[in-house]
């Protein structure tokens, strides 16, 4: 009975959008996000079902094969190492890259409040750029950077210094922590930036009098730093912390070069997220079941952190009733 | 953006050494990207410490544009279709993301509906999706509805460009809504009043009033297609700029300096958006981020 009464509701609310005006607006954008989103999102758990290889879809699409992938991907967790090194290289690296994101970005925020409003704006266009590059080229950068032959940056650098003779291997060499740091380093450049605007427009709205009066007070930037302005942004801290702990655990694409060009080593180098893509269409004999059941995993995980994060974010309150209907 | 500033009685040295250490921080992004311009203008790979290592030339450049992808051997590939291919997508994507973040926008931000707050935390939750799983399903799409071997090229453009624009929408939306959200309601009421309909003020009254920000998002739907790697590598029939590096960085034939050429080429936009443009990146992040 209360089910009925829940659909008949969600019926009557249906057939009102549909005839309002709004519903007009929002086609497009419903259209794109329902093929291009919903459905997608439906048929990746429907294939976690079925044992598609090779996009063969005509002759493996419609079979049916249970819990099969999951219990394979289970197993392979527990049994195969290079799935163990996947799945330690993404908690490594999601916890580490997710320090040096909050607080690299707060530090970013705060420094440039006591530079001058220049030499502010500048630094803080300069950590945008990794954001707004082409992600090839980002990866073209990052590979000369720290290529294991005397063309790379860290190797002439260190040659130079006489700290080492012969060019080292640090993305398949020094196993695992050297493809850890390339790809720590590599996303966390990226991912400061967020921390840094959120901080920065947070702090810009700390009122001014809090400042003075604590300078007036004799307070250096330090204490200022300690005894105002991080206890002032703690729930921005918290929110950029969920949000960037959401964006980490799903990001890959700043990764999959670095893989493609055995820049790092494929297992050490590769997060849960890199391995549902390339599963699906890099390895040798793709298996577009196993890559969606990983992937199954992954949408479970960031569904339950999104919805921590909107929480978060005070999404209630942000929502205020629109004006402009008579 | 940098907003409001600390008082007046800081001491100056501090505010250096501060601005030194921030300096320092961001060395690796400075030396990064400066090695790769200056690599593309040299004989050989700039590597750092080394100034003997740059030997200026232009044939990198001279290559690139002649379509070579290596000194003697190598591909010829023609680069103005490459660029061409790579533009396509981010005009395409720009345009679309610009049309439907505006009217979602404007939806979102002026007209009451039933789920509405559902609708708003549903484009949040989806700016979050993990994309990996997104791609697999939308090429399952892309293969069900595969035309006959000859419209699959343009088929493919399409299909890149509506489904790397779905993924911008929530974001595109977001900031169209704060751009709509700042116009007092009574201008475009007058209107209504007149016997407008919504689609007339929101095209002639609202979108001329917010033309800074229809700007923001175009810039930001261009960039995020003109930076794009992993639709164009999984769906488009045509190299882009960002396939063309994918697959010329580490070839056996591959010289290094010519891929520096072409990854330079490649965030000119970029650049010249840093450069001329500075206001609308602090626009597009900013309020982005503000939601």
């Amino acid at each position: 009975m209360k089910n009925n009464h829940f659909l008949s509701r969600f019926a009557g609310g249906l057939t009102s959008f549909l005839r309002s005006d709004a519903s007009k607006f929002l086609a497009p954008a419903l259209f794109l996000v329902i093929v291009f989103y919903v459905i997608p999102v439906g048929i990746s758990a429907y294939m976690s079902f079925t044992p598609l290889k090779n996009w063969n879809i005509d002759r493996y699409a419609t079979q049916f094969v249970g819990l099969e992938n999951y219990w394979k991907l289970f197993y392979m967790v527990t049994h195969d190492p290079s799935m163990k090194a996947i799945l330690l290289t993404t908690v490594v690296f999601v916890a580490v890259t997710l320090a040096v994101n909050v607080l690299g970005g707060l530090g970013l925020a705060i420094g440039t409040y006591f530079m001058s409003e220049r030499a502010a704006g500048a630094s803080q266009l300069l950590w945008l750029l990794p954001r707004m590059t082409p992600i090839a080229v980002y990866s073209l950068i990052w590979y000369y950077f720290f290529h294991p032959s005397n063309i790379g940056t860290i190797n002439s650098v260190l040659m130079h210094l006489g700290l080492i003779d012969k060019p080292i291997d640090i993305g398949q060499g020094i196993i695992p922590w050297g493809p850890w740091s390339i790809i720590i380093f590599v996303n966390g450049l990226v991912g400061v930036s967020y921390g840094m605007i959120v901080f920065t427009s947070a702090i810009s709205n700390i009122p001014k009098e809090l400042v003075i009066a604590a300078r007036v007070d004799g307070a250096g930037n330090w204490d200022i730093t300690r005894k105002i302005l991080v206890p002032l942004l703690k729930w921005h801290i918290i929110y950029v912390t969920t949000w960037q702990l959401l964006s980490l655990i799903t990001t890959y694409d700043h990764i999959f070069l670095l893989v493609q060009w055995n820049l790092v080593n494929r297992d050490y180098g590769s997060t849960w997220s890199l391995y549902v893509y390339n599963t699906a269409f890099q390895a040798g004999e793709t298996d577009q079941g196993l890559a969606a059941a990983a992937g199954v995993v992954l949408v479970l995980i960031s569904a339950v952190l999104g919805l921590i994060t909107l929480k978060l974010m005070g999404f209630e309150r942000m929502i205020r009733e629109p004006r402009g209907d008579i | 953006m940098p907003g409001m500033r600390d008082v007046e009685i800081r001491r100056r040295w501090v505010e250096v050494a501060i601005a030194l250490a921030v300096l320092a921080f961001s060395l690796p992004v400075i030396i990064g990207y400066s090695l790769m311009i200056l690599s593309s203008f040299s004989e050989k790979m700039v590597t750092g410490l080394d100034p003997a290592s740059f030997q200026p030339t232009i044939q990198n450049w001279v290559l690139l544009f002649q379509g070579r992808t290596a000194l003697f051997a190598g591909y010829r590939v023609d680069i103005w279709r490459i660029v061409l291919s790579t533009l396509t997508v981010a005009l395409g994507i720009s345009a679309l993301v610009t049309l439907v973040g505006s009217l979602t926008g404007y939806a979102i931000s002026r007209m009451k509906f039933a789920g509405r707050k559902h609708l708003m935390a549903f484009l949040i939750l989806l700016h979050a999706f993990p994309g990996s799983v997104l791609v697999v399903g939308v090429a399952f799409i892309y293969r069900l509805f595969l035309p006959p071997y000859q419209y699959v090229h343009t088929y493919s453009f399409f299909f890149v460009i509506l489904a790397r624009a779905s993924i911008e929408i929530p974001m595109a939306t977001w900031l169209m809504k704060g751009f709509f959200d700042m116009i007092p309601w009574e201008i475009e009421w007058s209107a209504i009043v007149d016997g407008a309909s919504r689609f007339r003020v929101w095209w002639k009254i609202l979108l001329p009033m917010i033309k800074p920000g229809v700007a923001a998002v175009m810039l930001f739907g261009f960039l995020a297609g003109w930076m794009d790697l992993i639709y164009v590598r999984t769906f488009l029939a045509e190299p882009t700029l960002a396939v063309f590096i994918e697959h010329n960085a580490n070839a056996e034939y591959a010289y290094l300096p010519l891929v520096a050429a072409a990854g330079t080429l490649y965030l000119l936009p970029t650049i010249l958006f840093f450069l001329f443009a500075q206001r609308l990146i602090f626009t597009i992040t900013v309020s982005g981020v503000k939601g």
